[in-house]
């Protein structure tokens, strides 16, 4: 009898404890007149003075409130959002890239917001716009897109002998070569790519006409291995053996291609336009840039229209305040000013003629899938390139493989 | 006590029954010692690990997304996340691969921890303390700051390692990609894995041979027995309840590792072809924010963990009462 009496005195105990702790959690209270802004370290290394401008904008416009600005990292904001959804003390506003918004469009993480209060609403970027839209109704709105380029040294380019930049990938091969015999230093690339850099090696697939998945009758359906993507594949293959002297198995920002080209380790590199941001002082005076030159003369490689979209998320408790501090950070002004840092404005009537503008026009985009983002995370095609690259499958049958993989992952419920 | 007083009886019996009150408390009270010991663990456990568990085996059996999570509230779907794990082929390939990851593993840091434990017996007083200030030096690094330096010394472009074994002529590793295979990426968290837990084994391992009686093996050296022979039959069998307690919690820890894989591979490397067991679940459940499925995942692992830890338990109690 007293030992059931213990034990229960002991229950009781524990109860009362949980629920002093469920109590003490729920009383916790929020920071008074403060918006906290996700926005990605993309921010904080090439335009933290647009950003700063935008918070001034807002906080002169609603005195007493502040901006509470987090960067955030590609790899894992996503978890950290999920947390915040589950547990509270989420952002105000959060940044998401082009290909992630679908999967919180769909599940409802995202306020929906009145597009005609923002500047240029009428003519967003097509993809970027697409991207922000769920069920005829905007959640987010297209912060900045951009497209990727060469970043070359022009004097290696001229101590090599390259008097014409490159009109095809055969004419850039060659260029590799030339490079390569002038520079000898141990790991050096005549053009640096990561091997399992995807969205450079999907720009060869596009340009050979393949593709990703495409949606035929409410079913994805794999295109990596047809013919074209094959071939698209195979030809990407060919360039990364003849000129990069990258790893064959590391990904587009381990190392930071920037890095290995400010070391001296590379006379160019494929990548954002923003790279020219973080090639060091001692090559800034010889970089410049060209668009990718595709197979056949004439006509550039696609390149990825990545960007970003700014969306208010439901957990919010100041969505009217996150939309006035969105519609500060897309207004003309700052578009203009991403604009002048090398990125690709969010409007077309914003868009003026830099490499990175001309880049754009011949582009290429992720399938829009509601389980896309399963797709990247689960490095589907990152592992193909690895696979590829070193030699352990053929294209053939890695390319066979990624493909039913991609089609399974985003015919998923 | 029919021949006295009734006052007298009154009084004797009052004081009877207060003494045997008393006795009965003092009896309970001694009773109830052990148990009002066990209250604050019985709290504790309660609190960070049956409230916990109670939801993890709620959410199993729920449908719980992305969606669920913005709702707070999932829907129940019975045992159907079970079920999809269980005939889930990357679920028994993970499985397999990580219960042969388990093996080596632990197989290694008991060997390795053994060997340098015996070492530490034999050496001078000085060479010990060296030698266990570097144990403990090792074993008070963070994880996480360790990854990153056996990151960098495994480095492909400048790393530590590729220099010194091609300058030793060991092989060209110019450039080599300790990152390009499933085995390759594995057995450099092997190393890392065996590296940080060899301190506690050692260490531990020392302490319990401090314990083998000196006269013992002075008396069998003297019959003529082999090193060997004294190793198999006096030491270990002094040392075996401590060995079978490590090996446990070595199963323990190194079936359910994440942080080493996780970071040192990294997540862009990581594919269902190195899943360890914690990565599968950690993809599964956050990655494509299926928590359900994903908590049914860690239920599984528990369940895993438990059986593998029952036989060691249980040989271990049957040692405790035989002594």
């Amino acid at each position: 009898m007293k030992r059931r009496i213990i034990v229960a005195l002991g229950l009781v105990a524990v109860l009362a404890v949980a629920l002093a702790a469920a109590t003490s959690a729920a009383t916790k209270k929020t920071a008074a007149n403060s918006i906290t802004v996700w926005l990605q370290t993309d921010a904080q290394s090439g335009w933290p003075d647009v950003v700063a401008a935008a918070n001034q904008q807002f906080q002169s416009a609603h005195p007493g409130w502040t901006v509470n600005i987090q960067y955030q990292s590609w790899t894992d904001h996503l978890q950290k959002f999920d947390a915040t959804l589950a547990g509270g003390g989420g952002p105000d506003v959060i940044e998401m890239g082009n290909t992630e918004t679908t999967k919180y469009m769909a599940s409802g993480a995202f306020a929906p917001l009145d597009k005609t209060q923002f500047d240029n609403y009428a003519n967003w970027l097509p993809g970027l716009a697409a991207s922000g839209r769920y069920g005829g109704k905007t959640y987010a709105v297209p912060y900045y897109a951009g497209s990727r380029v060469v970043t070359y040294r022009k004097d290696l380019f001229a101590k090599a002998g390259i008097k014409k930049l490159p009109a095809t990938t055969a004419q850039y091969m060659a260029d590799a070569q030339k490079l390569l015999a002038k520079n000898k230093q141990k790991g050096f690339s005549p053009v640096y790519i990561a091997g399992e850099d995807w969205y450079v090696a999907m720009g060869f697939v596009f340009d050979y006409g393949g593709g990703i998945a495409t949606e035929v009758s409410g079913k994805w359906k794999g295109l990596l291995a047809s013919p074209q993507s094959i071939a698209g594949l195979t030809a990407f293959k060919n360039f990364f053996l003849a000129a990069s002297r990258a790893s064959k198995t590391t990904i587009e920002t381990n190392p930071n291609p920037y890095n290995v080209y400010a070391e001296g380790l590379a006379a160019s590199m494929v990548g954002p336009s923003w790279f020219t941001c973080c090639v060091g002082k001692k090559y800034t005076a010889s970089t410049a840039q060209f668009v990718m030159p595709g197979h056949i003369a004439g006509k550039t490689m696609p390149g990825f229209l990545g960007g970003s979209d700014l969306a208010v998320p439901v957990t919010s408790s100041n969505k009217a305040l996150a939309t006035e501090w969105i519609k500060d950070f897309t207004d003309t002004a700052s578009e203009k000013a991403l604009q002048a840092k090398g990125n690709i404005p969010n409007a077309t009537n914003l868009l003026g003629n830099s490499v990175n503008e001309r880049a754009a026009a011949r582009s290429w985009f992720v399938p829009t899938a509601k389980h896309w983002v399963d797709v990247e995370n689960g490095n589907i095609l990152r592992n193909m390139l690895g696979q590829i690259l070193t030699g352990k499958l053929t294209v053939k049958q890695a390319a066979q493989s990624a493909s039913d993989n991609v089609a399974s992952v985003l015919n998923q419920p | 006590m029919r021949g006295t007083s009734t006052t007298a009886a009154a009084a004797e019996t009052t004081l009877h029954r207060s003494r045997r009150q008393r006795r009965f408390w003092n009896r309970s009270g001694r009773l109830a010692v052990p148990y009002l010991l066990v209250v604050p663990v019985v709290v504790v456990i309660g609190l960070v690990l049956g409230y916990p568990l109670y939801w993890l085996a709620r959410l199993s059996t729920q449908k719980y997304g992305l969606f669920e999570l913005i709702q707070h509230h999932g829907t129940s779907v019975g045992f159907a996340n079970y079920s999809s794990v269980l005939h889930d082929q990357i679920f028994w390939h993970t499985l397999l691969r990580t219960v042969i990851f388990t093996v080596a593993n632990v197989a290694l840091t008991m060997v390795l921890g053994l060997l340098i434990a015996l070492l530490l017996v034999r050496v001078s007083t000085v060479v010990r303390l060296l030698l266990s200030s570097g144990l403990v030096l090792v074993w008070s690094m963070p994880v996480v700051v360790a990854v990153q330096i056996f990151y960098w010394m495994t480095n492909f472009q400048n790393g530590v390692v590729n220099y010194v074994l091609t300058e030793l002529h060991i092989g060209n590793y110019d450039q080599h990609d300790w990152y390009a295979t499933t085995f390759s990426q594995l057995s450099l968290v092997t190393v890392l894995i065996v590296w940080g837990a060899i301190p506690f084994v050692a260490i531990t391992l020392f302490a319990g041979l401090a314990q083998v009686p000196h006269d013992l093996v002075e008396a069998a050296e003297v019959d003529g027995a082999r090193p060997w022979a004294i190793f198999r039959d006096i030491t270990i069998p002094v040392i075996r309840p401590i060995l079978l307690i490590l090996t446990s919690l070595s199963i323990i820890w190194d079936f359910g590792v994440f942080t080493q894989p996780y970071l040192l591979i990294g997540q862009a490397k990581i594919t269902p072809g190195n899943y360890l067991m914690s990565i599968y679940l950690f993809e599964e459940g956050y990655f494509k924010t299926d928590f359900g499925r994903g908590a049914a995942i860690s239920i599984l692992m528990l369940l895993i963990v438990a059986v593998l830890s029952v036989v060691y338990v249980r040989r271990m109690v049957r040692i405790g009462t035989a002594q």
